[in-house]
């Protein structure tokens, strides 16, 4: 499918705005994926294949059907052909939905733009023939749906993402070590969340789970506003989570601000960076593909 | 300190304006609602505390620097300043003022002003003169000017607490003037008292001092004194009786204003002790105490009221008085016989037992001269003439004080009384007003008020003698150097008193038979006829007391004698001669009885400390200072102020200066402080 905004050189993916307009979550994630990967210009539909890997002698027992009937008529010998295991993955994506998600300082909040991301994610997994599921958490896990490629299983997971809302405080310690602990295959573990969270925190957690040998990627998303603190009125700052407010002089706070989220950010980056984890900062006024693009990569290496 | 332009101070106003913006817009602060404060928070405190600081720094120098113009557009100029003396500086004149009036015995309240004098004169620098004003109902310089604190510390040495009352305006009276002697450039007032309230009396004149005065107050009043005293006694000075009728009523006041006090009281006659009571004083409030029924020995007697309170003020818990029993007034009425023809006379003297009078009558042919000699006042009532000896006797007894009446009336042998070269009136004729003058009666219209014997009636309506009317009376002539008291209608003389070298014969041209007149019949009549006796015997009602300050009088008897004053300590001053009828006055310095000599005469008279001085409550020395009126020194009013009080003058003026100073000073601050907050933002 495909769409005017889509075709428009300056869109070349398409803007955040427009999308949360859409309500449908499917339409969202379908728009996105199909117009990302075209402008790749690979099929979405190759599907994955399976490839050779060696052959072993015949032991009774094997099955008569993977039997290399060619290699016996030449070589009058009961050779088995193996291939390679399956190629594909199980993904896993986790979703943030702490209340500090719900900031935007535009029409896009941040929890919008995480959910798109989810739910393209999550599609484009699916056509891929990954198996795909999707956790969402705030200090506790909410929802789980686990990874699978069945059918139904992407309505489920953009239904999930489609009714949920932000609301509690963000903890990454426990709900990780909790998923860490359920999760039996290794996979790609996406993460989307703002990280407002001690770095040692979160490092505790992504940590468990990356060595269960999952792959993790990893997609901070943070505002605009966040990242540069333009606020000039002095005001009272409420706190979407805690509900606490302060009263705020921004030019006397906006330096120190700027410095303090400065080396949160080269703190998360430098420990992800030592962990192997793919770590993109995303501002929410930015198109998706780069965040798609990190996971494509991701997954090649996975694959 | 005061103001030029009091008014500029209204500006001050302003100054609330940068605080109502600050708070109005800290009301209409916007909630934004942000994803986590969590970095917000770790912000340094110190750093938000640092520009809350250079905010509130802002703000008060703004604030600052408003005042400071509404200060100086007001025109501050210092009229005084409260500094304690300091030793170092040179050529000031100080008058101390020193309360020693007798509240400053309560407690060690006295030791505690000796010290402080004794302080300011060790403070006295090189070149300084000191003046000692001792003031309490009046002021007494101790010391002229000087700078030598050995005579100064011997003047205070000599300083004791007094029996005097407080009155502030005298101190400030002398300071005023002991400050016009010394003439220095500075001129300092050090005022030590207990400031009581009492002392100071809105209604007496203003006290002044110079503007160009420093004034300093040294206060040593006691809070919440505990104090009981004896405001007053009333008694009944003069008794004629054995046992003492009249009532001695103290009045013991609690000056506490917290709780109430319950004191024996007692009173004592000639130092024995007669009676004993308890009172319970309610707080801040008096009592009464009576006392009557008592013995009374003949002559003075001292008396004393007693409360025995446990209170650090002595004074006032003693309360003296004097009672003076005296033989009743003899007087002897002598007629011609017929019945009933002194009966009105003998109801005004013996009316009444406690009446101070003992009347005999006799008629004028069982008059002997003897019997003249008996009594203090002779009254012939209507009598048609003496015996030659009874004549003579009766001008010998004048002599010695005795007062006599003559009642002339219808039976009065003209002929015989125009003989008596001692009677101050010729007998002319005897009148029937109704047959001889056309009227059916005379009114006495025309008397004599500022005499003795009208003096009671003048202010009295009731009492009035002109609504008598008289039917018949003796015409008259009044003899040169006789005083005519009363006249009737047609001017004809009706009381006629004997020359003042034959002082003590009174002549009534009418009689008191109840024919002649209807006088007897008035209201007027029995205090007239009490009056004539009073006058005849010269009697006088002494006073039962006296305040400490007041003059008491002493009169003169009937020979020029000599007299004395014989105060508590025993000490005598003389009065020097003292004729008859002529009064001196004294004044005690001290409480206590007074022995008062006139010749042979003896009268005590008791002294008492003012009574106010036992309320001790004080009063802020700021508003004694404020209430006296501040006047330009005697040179500056003329326009000669020298060149120094011409530059103190402007100095003092020149506050807004400074002001405006510190404002400009404020201003340069607040622009730096702005500009780099603002350049940082």
């Amino acid at each position: 499918m495909s769409t005017p905004v889509v075709e428009t050189p300056r869109n070349r993916f398409i803007d955040p705005k427009v999308l949360v307009k859409i309500q449908n979550m499917e339409l969202v994630a379908r728009t996105v994926v199909e117009g990302f990967v075209s402008g790749l210009h690979r099929s979405p539909y190759l599907g994955f294949s399976v490839d050779f890997a060696e052959y072993r002698d015949y032991t009774p027992g094997d099955d008569l059907r993977r039997i290399d009937w060619n290699v016996y008529s030449r070589m009058d010998k009961l050779v088995i052909k193996l291939f390679e295991g399956e190629t594909n993955t199980k993904d896993l994506i986790l979703l943030d939905v702490s209340g500090s998600m719900n900031y935007g300082s535009g029409p896009v909040t941040k929890f919008d733009y995480a959910r798109i991301l989810a739910a393209c994610l999550s599609y484009f997994a699916y056509h891929q023939r990954d198996g795909v599921g999707l956790v969402t958490f705030d200090t506790t896990v909410r929802d789980y749906i686990p990874s699978a490629r069945r059918a139904g299983q992407l309505p489920n997971i953009l239904h999930v993402i489609d009714r949920a809302t932000p609301s509690k405080e963000t903890e990454f310690k426990k709900p990780l070590r909790h998923l860490a602990e359920i999760l039996k295959r290794r996979g790609v573990v996406v993460v989307i969340s703002d990280f407002y969270d001690e770095p040692a925190n979160i490092m505790a957690g992504l940590k468990q789970l990356k060595a269960k040998g999952n792959d993790i990627i990893v997609f901070h998303i943070m505002d605009d506003f966040e990242l540069t603190f333009p606020f000039s009125e002095n005001a009272q700052f409420e706190d979407l989570e805690t509900r606490k407010k302060l009263h705020v002089i921004p030019e006397y706070l906006r330096k120190h601000y700027l410095n303090i989220l400065s080396d949160h950010l080269k703190q998360l980056s430098a420990e992800m960076a030592a962990n192997r984890i793919d770590y993109t900062l995303i501002n929410t006024t930015k198109p998706l593909d780069q965040a798609l693009f990190n996971y494509l990569a991701a997954r090649s290496r996975t694959v | 300190m005061n103001l030029l332009n009091p008014f500029f101070l209204l500006g001050g106003l302003a100054l609330s304006i940068p605080v109502l913006i600050h708070l109005v817009r800290k009301e209409k602060t916007e909630i934004i609602p942000f994803s986590s404060l969590m970095f917000l928070l770790r912000v340094p405190k110190s750093s938000i505390r640092q520009q809350k600081i250079k905010n509130l720094l802002l703000m008060a120098l703004r604030l600052l620097l408003l005042a400071l113009l509404v200060g100086a557009f007001a025109r501050p100029y210092f009229t005084q300043t409260e500094t304690p003396v300091a030793a170092t500086s040179n050529n000031r004149a100080i008058v101390l003022l020193l309360d020693n009036s007798y509240s400053m015995r309560y407690g060690d309240t006295f030791s505690k002003l000796t010290a402080e004098a004794n302080k300011r004169v060790d403070a006295l620098g090189a070149g300084d003169r000191m003046a000692i004003i001792a003031f309490n109902d009046n002021a007494e310089l101790l010391t002229s000017p000087t700078g030598d604190k050995a005579a100064l510390k011997a003047a205070l040495s000599t300083l004791e607490p007094s029996y005097g009352g407080t009155r502030f305006y005298e101190a400030f009276t002398l300071a005023d003037r002991a400050f016009t002697q010394m003439g220095a450039t500075e001129k300092q007032l050090i005022m030590v008292s207990d400031f009581q309230r009492s002392g100071w009396n809105r209604s007496s004149h203003e006290s002044v001092i110079g503007t160009e005065v420093k004034t300093e107050t040294v206060n040593l009043s006691v809070e919440n004194p505990s104090n009981v005293g004896i405001d007053s006694v009333s008694v009944e000075p003069t008794s004629f009786t054995r046992t003492y009728a009249g009532r001695v009523i103290a009045r013991i006041h609690n000056h506490r204003r917290d709780q109430p006090v319950t004191v024996p009281v007692s009173l004592a006659l000639n130092t024995k002790e007669i009676e004993r009571k308890s009172a319970t004083v309610p707080a801040n409030s008096t009592a009464l105490v009576e006392f009557t029924g008592f013995d009374l020995p003949l002559g003075y007697s001292k008396g004393r009221v007693r409360i025995e309170a446990k209170d650090p003020l002595d004074v006032d818990n003693d309360f003296l008085f004097t009672l003076d029993r005296r033989e009743k007034l003899k007087i002897l009425v002598v007629d011609s016989g017929k019945p009933r023809q002194s009966l009105y006379l003998q109801q005004v003297y013996s009316s009444a037992l406690e009446l101070p009078f003992e009347m005999k009558r006799i008629p004028v042919e069982q008059l002997t001269p003897e019997e003249l000699g008996n009594h203090n006042v002779i009254i012939l009532n209507d009598v048609p003439r003496l015996s030659d000896r009874a004549r003579d006797r009766l001008n010998e007894l004048r002599k010695t004080g005795q007062g006599q009446l003559v009642l002339l009336s219808g039976s009065a042998d003209v002929g015989w009384w125009n003989a008596f070269t001692a009677m101050p009136v010729k007998v002319t004729q005897k009148i029937i007003v109704n047959k001889d003058r056309g009227k059916f009666s005379f009114a006495l219209t025309t008397y004599d008020r500022n005499h003795a014997i009208f003096k009671s009636f003048e202010k009295s309506s009731t009492m009035t003698i002109g609504t008598a009317q008289f039917f018949s009376y003796v015409e008259t002539e009044a003899k040169k150097g006789a005083s005519v008291l009363a006249k009737f209608e047609n001017g004809s003389p009706a009381l006629i008193e004997s020359a003042t070298d034959d002082r003590g014969l009174l002549v009534m041209t009418s009689g008191i038979d109840g024919i002649s007149n209807d006088l007897p019949l008035k209201p007027a009549f029995l205090p007239l006829f009490h009056e004539f006796v009073h006058y005849l015997t010269r009697y006088s009602e002494s006073r039962g007391w006296y305040a400490l300050g007041e003059a008491v009088p002493v009169i003169g008897t009937i020979e020029s004698q000599a007299a004395a004053v014989i105060n508590p300590n025993g000490d005598r001053t003389s009065l020097g001669d003292l004729s008859s009828g002529i009064a001196k006055f004294f004044t005690p310095t001290q409480p206590g009885y007074h022995e008062v000599r006139v010749g042979r005469d003896v009268k005590i008279v008791a002294v008492n400390p003012p009574s106010v001085e036992g309320n001790l409550a004080p009063m802020p020395p700021e508003d004694l200072l404020a209430s006296v009126k501040r006047l330009q020194g005697e040179a500056q009013q003329a326009g000669l102020m020298t060149d120094d009080a011409k530059a103190d003058y402007a100095r003092r003026q020149t506050g807004w200066w400074y002001l405006l100073l510190f404002a400009l000073l404020a201003g340069i601050a607040e622009i730096y402080l702005a500009n780099r907050s603002y350049s940082r933002s």
